[in-house]
């Protein structure tokens, strides 16, 4: 999960201009958004971070 | 139901909300007629639907600004990205049985901007339906 704050001037997913949100991105749609300045991260959190297991 | 003017209508490409850059929406969505008539005593013809095309076509204001409608568009044409379009009546409201939202993803095959002295900046996008899922209306939001 990436949290994003919308930098464009248009609003993105439903978010407007300055807005916060957490998603997870199709990472060509990312891709785009970011070369074209719509959404900046904020925060990514890393993928390797996985649930304890039951198996311990 | 009410008879509308068109004037609240959301417009969002690539997740991108373009309403406020786009003027007009048309959605085209036809089935091929496919002639199956054998001999008849009357002679009359017989068809089936066929594989179905759809596209939309929106005319845009011109607007080269940052996340605005060529830096949202022209990357996924010149990539020949698929991207999710969608456009419902009323942006003021979500999806609902009143206010059905389009969605489907989408490409652009054609791109063509341009400009004509003192006139305001406009050109239409056509965006094809891309996948098997098509372009189809929706009277829930998005999760």
């Amino acid at each position: 999960m990436t949290t994003y704050r919308v930098a464009g001037p248009a609003a993105f997913m439903g978010h407007k201009t300055g807005e916060k949100f957490d998603a997870d991105l199709d990472p060509e749609q990312e891709k785009r958004a970011l070369a074209r300045g719509s959404i900046k991260i904020v925060n990514r959190k890393p993928k390797d971070e996985k649930e304890e297991s039951d198996d311990a | 139901m009410p008879k509308r003017v068109a004037l609240k209508d959301s417009v969002e490409v690539d997740s991108v909300d373009l309403s406020n850059f786009a003027r007009s929406v048309r959605l085209t969505s036809e089935h091929s007629r496919e002639d199956v008539s054998g001999f008849s005593a009357t002679g009359a013809n017989e068809y089936l639907a066929g594989p179905t095309d759809q596209s939309v076509e929106v005319e845009f204001f011109g607007s080269y600004g940052t996340g605005e409608v060529h830096e949202t568009i022209y990357p996924i044409h010149q990539g020949r990205d698929i991207v999710p379009f969608a456009w419902r009546p009323d942006q003021t409201t979500p999806a609902s049985a009143t206010n059905p939202e389009l969605r489907g993803n989408v490409q652009v095959y054609t791109y063509g901007p341009g400009g004509t002295r003192g006139d305001v900046d406009t050109f239409p996008v056509t965006f094809n339906a891309a996948d098997a899922a098509g372009l189809a209306f929706f009277t829930t939001p998005l999760p």
